[in-house]
């Protein structure tokens, strides 16, 4: 009985998986999505792998157009854009799933720990995470780079860790108080089951999608939120050529009209990546959401 | 009702107080001495007395409580201090202040608007020509980053066409106020809207749906009432709440894009000289213009909480 | 029968909804008659089409179904004379032809009363505005007054001060009143009833059934009630209408159901009613199986595979209806040597 009951279980689970997998190949877009970040992912590995020369000035083939052996054409001191934007993508999508990973996990350890156990732990982490959204979060991160005092990778990914977990804390909270008071987590607790297997064992699967979702387009955000940063000019130290960085170029008006090329291959690389990660988190959404269902 | 708004009132207080204590001293961590940026380095070396005197009469060698009360006691007199430089902060702000609420306020205006009307049209005709357009044009608005989106628009309108000026705020030559306000903010406004619009639209798209599926509609149809009473009455009076609410939760978004904005237009606002003075490193400057976006965000998340309570009766009579 | 007499007449209602590129038919050839004054009590399990039914004639179904019928005739009673209405002729659905009608002819109560109501309107406003808007002319007082008599007629305490207050302060019972105020209020012929009592409890389930009885019973309305509680249909039914899998499998008089059940579906419905004194170790019986998923139906009866007398006549083709007495149809094959219905 108890292996024919596991048999159902494993069934029941990888049929609704093939039934997921199918609805969301049913979503063109999504699709198309996924098809795209992982393309342009492979494509910047392999371009890293590989060890294209992204950082040598050749003078003589300064703010060349694109063609003649530059696919891209070449910046203003004569680097190879094609090769600037592949070891760009690697940094900026570094960032971002770095980033959305990581504040995710921090997010939901917090946001269940508040809406778990309630009272004054509850209090104060919200309270907390009401301080820093108090400011934008462009201007937190500049504010923890003038505190920082240094342009770095590591420093900004620390400060975008410390300053994007507060959405998904917020709605991970929410749902574990909403989530408490179900019979299902009664049960547990008159089983006599621990906090913290309750807490991560039992709710924890109920509120993975939204995290899901919310972490896949936190990466969309993270990239953005690095190349708005970088432009300003207080983003990670020149010599690291993010999409924002090679983007920086494009203070300059003189190179917005004369070399078009500069800003509008790194700046379509940006737009389309985002864009492809949009698609994605929407098809999952529509996938994952129960409500849906 | 007013025991409410006055309870929210008095808890900003101590918020603000925590906040720019946290600033202060998070600021005074970075180790960078002002007297650097007040004396030459020759003087430094070879003075180091009068340098310790200056230094005590500036009170740098007080404790950081006391500088930070010092601070703000200034502050609320209305002396908010000096930048580095030795310019006053006070009259920085005071012309630069206005041009960014300027370029908030109108950004604010019209991408509600538009963000909202599109939204609910677009709810109300699903799978219509402007639900389809709107739909596309909220998936590029957030994808492209809204600098790009600005220089795309400096690119076209300034540079080729040469209709709009491609940044500042005054021209010296101008003869009427008005149009060389307007000539100045019309791209920044544009490219700002963009942003919020395509947030906005999708928000207001998906709240107005939800509405439309509650019973309450299907019995306002019962009634006979013409559609667009079923819309706006029961419908849209019922989205506006949430609606609104996330309008303003999205003014950090605004203010924080404007920063990038005022980067690329060289508008000489806020967030212009917030981003100058980080690179700098002008402390006081940064100090303060932090804490003015802050206070900003707290007055927001009160409008929220009012906002809550005028819309709902459900909040509004449980005080 | 003439149309003084028939208030309703529905003939071959189908219904399907467009989900995933394919069309799935929830309603199929539903036809049935409801007379002046009488209340029909329609009842099968949840997911029987028997909210779509309703929903359909009253053209609430969103804008993925497809609504077809041969005939939705409303009879109406213009003081001596009978004006009629084919509800399946108007094409658009919230067009002005069916809101003149909703609200001041045919009205409907919904199954919650918890998200019935419209949160931000006080409940006084909520019921006159379907008032303001069949009776131009009407000042927001004198509607006032009759939305008034109306609570009081409904029983709500304390109308003058309940009327200005805002949904959220009421009980669900109250609730419940105040959303057939809203349908009553204009005075309609017929209200269809979805399930009224089912989101309450049973102490005020009774209070809400008597107080449409007694309306019914008043003011000679027509009701349709919608239900799976046999006992209400016991208690209020005039004429009956079983409806399984989007067809009506039997229809006939409150007797013809209760004492003369001839669908097996009908009999195992009345059979899985919960007795007071059922004996000891007496189990309460259930109808085997469930209920097929309305995309994948095979051809024939549709209650086949759990039915207890199933032969092979019923698989494989269409089903017809008999009629074994008068007014009293049953679609089964068991039935074959009574007069067909077309």
């Amino acid at each position: 009985m108890r292996v024919n009951l596991q048999e159902q279980k494993s069934t029941a689970s990888s049929s609704l998986l093939k039934k997921n997998v199918r609805k969301f190949m049913r979503n063109k877009l999504a699709v198309i999505g996924l098809f795209v970040v992982v393309l342009m992912t492979i494509a910047c590995i392999i371009g890293a792998i590989a060890g294209v020369d992204y950082n040598t000035p050749v003078l003589t083939e300064m703010k060349k157009a694109p063609g003649n052996g530059h696919l891209f054409g070449t910046d203003t001191i004569g680097r190879d854009l094609f090769a600037r934007v592949l070891i760009g993508g690697c940094y900026s999508i570094l960032i971002g799933v770095f980033c959305a990973v990581l504040s995710s996990v921090i997010g939901a350890v917090l946001g269940a720990v508040a809406g778990f156990f309630g009272g004054k732990t509850d209090a104060i982490l919200v309270r907390v995470s009401e301080i820093f959204q108090a400011f934008p979060q462009l201007v937190l991160v500049m504010m923890l780079v003038a505190i920082v005092n240094k342009r770095g990778l590591t420093n900004l990914l620390f400060i975008f860790v410390v300053t994007g977990w507060m959405t998904t804390f917020r709605m991970v909270r929410n749902e574990y108080m909403s989530l408490k008071g179900e019979t299902y987590v009664k049960v547990c607790e008159a089983f006599g089951m621990s906090g913290n297997n309750i807490m991560f064992k039992q709710i924890l699967p109920n509120v993975m999608s939204p995290i899901i979702v919310s972490t896949t387009t936190n990466v969309a955000f993270f990239i953005l939120q690095e190349a708005s940063l970088s432009f300003i000019g207080l983003g990670v130290a020149d010599s690291t050529p993010t999409w924002g960085n090679i983007l920086n170029a494009a203070k300059s008006i003189s190179i917005v009209t004369d070399q078009w090329w500069i800003w509008v291959f790194p700046g379509l690389a940006i737009s389309l990546f985002v864009l492809a990660i949009n698609f994605l988190g929407d098809g999952l959404r529509d996938v994952l959401d129960a409500k849906q269902q | 009702m007013v025991k409410y708004i006055i309870k929210k009132l008095l808890m900003m207080i101590p918020m603000l107080l925590l906040i720019s204590f946290i600033v202060f001293y998070g600021l005074q961590l970075t180790g960078i001495d002002p007297i650097n940026f007040m004396v030459s380095p020759e003087v430094l070396s070879s003075n180091k007395d009068n340098i310790d005197a200056l230094r005590e009469s500036l009170g740098l060698n007080d404790p950081l409580i006391v500088q930070y009360f010092h601070w703000l006691i200034n502050c609320l007199q209305g002396d908010l201090g000096y930048s580095f430089d030795g310019s006053s902060i006070v009259s920085i702000i005071s012309v630069r202040l206005p041009y960014t609420f300027e370029l908030a306020g109108y950004s604010l205006v019209f991408s509600a608007i538009l963000g909202i009307g599109i939204g609910i049209i677009s709810a109300i005709r699903q799978n219509g020509i402007i639900d389809y357009v709107g739909r596309v044009l909220a998936v590029l608005g957030q994808a492209v980053p809204q600098f790009l989106v600005g220089i795309i628009l400096i690119q076209i309108f300034a540079i080729k066409l040469g209709i709009f000026p491609s940044g500042n705020r005054v021209s010296p030559e101008a003869t009427n106020p008005f149009i060389d306000a307007f000539l100045h903010l019309f791209l920044p406004v544009v490219t700002l809207t963009i942003g919020m619009v395509a947030v906005l639209m999708r928000y207001a798209r998906n709240t107005m749906l939800d509405v439309l599926n509650c019973d309450y509609i299907k019995t306002a149809r019962s009634k006979g009432i013409p559609e667009w009473k079923v819309y706006l009455k029961h419908g849209f009076r019922n989205a506006m709440k949430p609606v609104l609410v996330i309008l303003v939760f999205r003014i950090p978004m605004l203010v924080g894009g404007s920063v990038v904005i005022e980067s690329v237009f060289s508008y000489p606002g806020i967030g212009l000289t917030m981003t100058d003075a980080i690179v700098s490193g002008d402390y006081p400057i940064v100090l303060v213009t932090t804490m003015i976006i802050a206070g900003t965000m707290l007055i927001c998340s009160f409008m929220v909480d009012v906002f809550n309570a005028l819309l709902d009766p459900r909040v509004r009579l449980s005080e | 029968m003439d149309t003084r007499e028939i208030i309703l007449d529905v003939k071959n209602l189908n219904t399907s909804f467009i989900s995933d590129q394919k069309e799935i038919k929830i309603v199929k050839d539903v036809s049935f008659q409801l007379k002046r004054g009488k209340t029909l009590a329609v009842v099968g399990e949840s997911g029987c089409g028997k909210s779509v039914t309703m929903n359909s004639i009253m053209r609430f179904t969103g804008k993925n179904a497809i609504v077809k019928a041969d005939n939705i005739q409303y009879n109406a009673l213009r003081g001596d004379k009978i004006e009629e209405y084919h509800l399946e002729q108007i094409d658009k659905p919230n067009g002005a032809k069916m809101r003149a009608l909703r609200g001041a002819d045919l009205s409907m109560v919904f199954q919650d009363p918890m998200s019935s109501l419209n949160p931000v309107y006080k409940v006084g406003d909520q019921v006159a505005e379907g008032l303001l808007q069949h009776n131009k002319g009407m000042t927001k007082a004198q509607a006032r007054e009759k939305v008034l008599t109306m609570f009081k007629k409904l029983g709500i305490p304390d109308p003058e001060e309940r009327i200005n207050c805002y949904p959220h302060q009421f009980s669900g019972g109250m609730k419940q009143r105040v959303v057939i105020a809203i349908a009553m209020i204009c005075n309609p012929e017929l209200i269809i009833c979805d399930e009224p009592t089912t989101a309450l409890d049973v102490t005020i389930q009774a209070q809400i059934m008597d107080l449409l009885k007694e309306l019914q019973v008043k003011e000679g309305k027509s009701i349709i009630l919608i239900t799976h509680n046999m006992g209400l249909v016991a208690e209020m039914a005039d004429e009956v209408c079983v409806m399984y899998m989007g067809r009506v499998v039997e229809f006939g008089s409150l007797e013809d159901i209760f004492d003369r059940t001839s669908h097996p579906y009908t009999k195992a419905l009345l059979r899985s009613v919960p007795v007071l004194g059922l004996a000891n170790g007496q189990k309460l019986e259930t109808i085997p199986g469930s209920t097929p998923n309305p995309a994948d139906l095979k051809a024939g009866c549709e209650f086949a595979d759990r039915c207890p007398e199933c032969t092979d006549k019923c698989r494989g083709k269409a089903i017809p209806t008999y009629e074994v007495s008068k007014g009293h149809l049953v679609r089964c094959v068991k039935y074959d040597t009574y007069p067909e219905v077309k």
